[in-house]
């Protein structure tokens, strides 16, 4: 059956949909979290897995879309829905301008570039004591006021789902093709038409407005936010999430997410052994298997359909497969 | 020469890198029809040229006209939306993209097009560039000479009217040097523009109707083949390079 692999994913989400009520607090918890870390590394795949550009900033743009929503609703008494939008289109400007600003870098030197960006950004928040609460917290009005998490829940469930459905939109369509073009060689994609400028600009824009979406709804959920949001320490984790999963691919970018935030809960008894196992697995990944450990499985699970079907399609361009 | 048929203009282009003049006041044109073969010694000046004349570097003085419009300074993807396609002195392809991929990139830019139209116009050329069987392999994967072919399929998805090809024989399988000048000149019985930069002496004779000869940044000679291999200052260039 063509496109098998979309109905299994659709069939995994009503249930996950329909059973999450079964998940104890704690899980229910880790399941979340998990959720806002699939929205950080599917946008962050687009960014650094399609485009090619690895921003070390993408933590800091989820910490200025929770900060942006978390202050703007305590001073203005905002909804907190518009307090998220408005730290959304921050993160989209900011980005649009980071990704300016760096037309001309790649590589070390765009990492390093954003990873300065990234710092400035967690020290202000660190040091603005007075507005932001420096390292004691920013306390944030929730965005439900429920007996359970379950309302939460749903609401990053439905986030990761309009992220995933917007970001695979994007990467499957020309504009998706225009950035593994740049990924691959700016110079060849600009004699081939494409406005690198633009696009380069696009993809951090996009990226970190995501980012934005996902740091407004933590902010929202945990209670209190703190500059550690935007850390390097998390912004590592998150690489290591889209990296092991496959960062060239969004669902990958995503099971990378779900598997590391589900495997740090489960080998919390390790301690900080567990982040060392973390490490090995990475170093392990980019000798042995570069487009991340869960590449060849989608693939496989991708083919499964054209395979079985009445008319096999090939192995296709754009709208026919090659996007996620 | 800025009369009507003039396609490319550069006048008195000037590119410097640090202390070294790369170009030094040349003044070339590109007349629609051409066949133009551009040589010259190492380090002659011949890709930079390419490169002004195509968008990929501003030159520090000079300018470059399209059918007698200034478009000096205007990135390499407006030339191209303008109809001005090049290849790379080395293949510069998307290596982690298919071959049809590489081809609907710049199919997909132009105005309009859609993704059906796309790859059907990337079907038909790499039906002409003998590279259909290949169309769902990674362009990495291709050889040297099957890579300059689709890095030339790549240019005429944007339907040029001037193609800038650079050094497109270098490292090829004389076969696929052979089939590789016959595209050429079927394109160009077809109505292309081709300006052509390759130290293979025998394969540009082959093929340009004239040529131009860079040394040491200038140009030191233009005009039809015969007369530019008996141009004594193109000899002298050849006997010192």
């Amino acid at each position: 059956m063509r496109g098998l692999h979309a109905y299994v994913l659709a069939a995994a989400g009503v249930c996950a949909l329909v059973y999450g009520h079964l998940l104890n607090p704690y899980w229910m918890h880790v399941a979340i979290i998990a959720m806002f870390y699939g929205i950080l590394a599917a946008s962050w795949s687009l960014l650094a897995g399609y485009a090619g550009l690895f921003s070390l900033g993408h933590m800091a743009f989820a910490s200025l879309g929770g900060y942006t929503s978390a202050l703007l609703v305590q001073w203005y008494r905002l909804p907190i829905p518009a307090g998220m939008a408005a730290g959304v289109v921050l993160c989209t400007l900011v980005g649009a301008g980071i990704g300016w600003i760096c037309l001309r870098m790649s590589g070390p030197y765009l990492a390093i570039f954003t990873l300065g960006f990234a710092e400035i950004v967690r020290i202000t928040f660190s040091t603005e004591d007075e507005v932001t609460g420096g390292m004691a917290g920013l306390h944030t009005a929730p965005l439900f006021r429920a007996a359970t998490d379950l309302p939460y829940y749903y609401t990053a469930f439905g986030l990761l789902v309009f992220s995933l459905a917007t970001l695979a939109v994007i990467a499957r369509s020309r504009w998706g093709l225009f950035l593994r073009a740049l990924r691959e060689d700016e110079q060849a994609a600009a004699a081939s038409g494409v406005a690198v400028a633009r696009f380069r600009t696009l993809a951090f824009a996009v990226a970190s407005g995501f980012a934005g979406l996902a740091g407004g709804f933590y902010a929202h959920y945990v209670g209190i936010l703190t500059p550690s949001v935007g850390s390097l320490d998390l912004m590592a984790l998150l690489v290591v999430m889209a990296v092991i999963g496959g960062m060239e691919r969004i669902p990958t970018a995503v099971g990378g997410a779900f598997g590391v935030e589900f495997l740090q809960e489960a080998l919390r008894a390790y301690g900080q052994w567990r982040l060392v196992l973390f490490g090995l697995i990475l170093l392990g990944t980019m000798r042995f298997a570069r487009n991340g450990l869960l590449t060849p499985a989608w693939l496989q699970f991708v083919r499964l359909g054209e395979i079985r079907g009445p008319a096999p399609a090939r192995r296709g361009v754009g709208q026919e497969g090659s996007g996620p | 020469m800025t009369g009507p048929g003039v396609l490319v203009r550069g006048a008195g282009l000037v590119k410097r890198f640090g202390g070294i003049v790369a170009v030094d006041g040349v003044e070339v044109s590109v007349a629609e029809g051409d066949l133009i073969g551009l040589i010259g010694p190492n380090g002659s000046g011949k890709t930079t040229l390419v490169n002004l004349l195509t968008g990929h570097l501003p030159p520090d003085g000079g300018e470059v006209f399209l059918r007698g419009r200034r478009v000096t300074g205007a990135g390499a993807h407006i030339l191209a939306a303008l109809g001005v396609g090049r290849t790379f002195q080395l293949t510069q392809l998307f290596g982690r993209m298919t071959v049809l991929e590489n081809m609907l990139v710049p199919g997909l830019t132009q105005p309009g097009s859609t993704w059906e139209g796309a790859r059907q116009r990337a079907r038909r050329y790499l039906e002409f560039l003998n590279l259909a069987h290949l169309e769902n392999q990674y362009a990495r994967n291709l050889s040297g000479g099957q890579q300059k072919l689709l890095e030339l399929g790549r240019a005429l998805m944007l339907e040029p009217t001037v193609l800038f090809l650079d050094e497109p024989f270098a490292g090829v399988h004389p076969r696929l040097r052979d089939e590789l000048i016959g595209r050429i000149r079927d394109l160009h019985r077809s109505g292309r523009t081709f300006v052509v930069v390759d130290h293979d002496m025998d394969s540009i004779l082959r093929l340009a109707r004239r040529l131009i000869v860079l040394a040491r940044g200038r140009t030191i000679a233009d005009g039809p083949p015969d007369a530019v291999r008996a141009d004594p200052a193109v000899l002298a260039a050849y006997a010192g390079s």
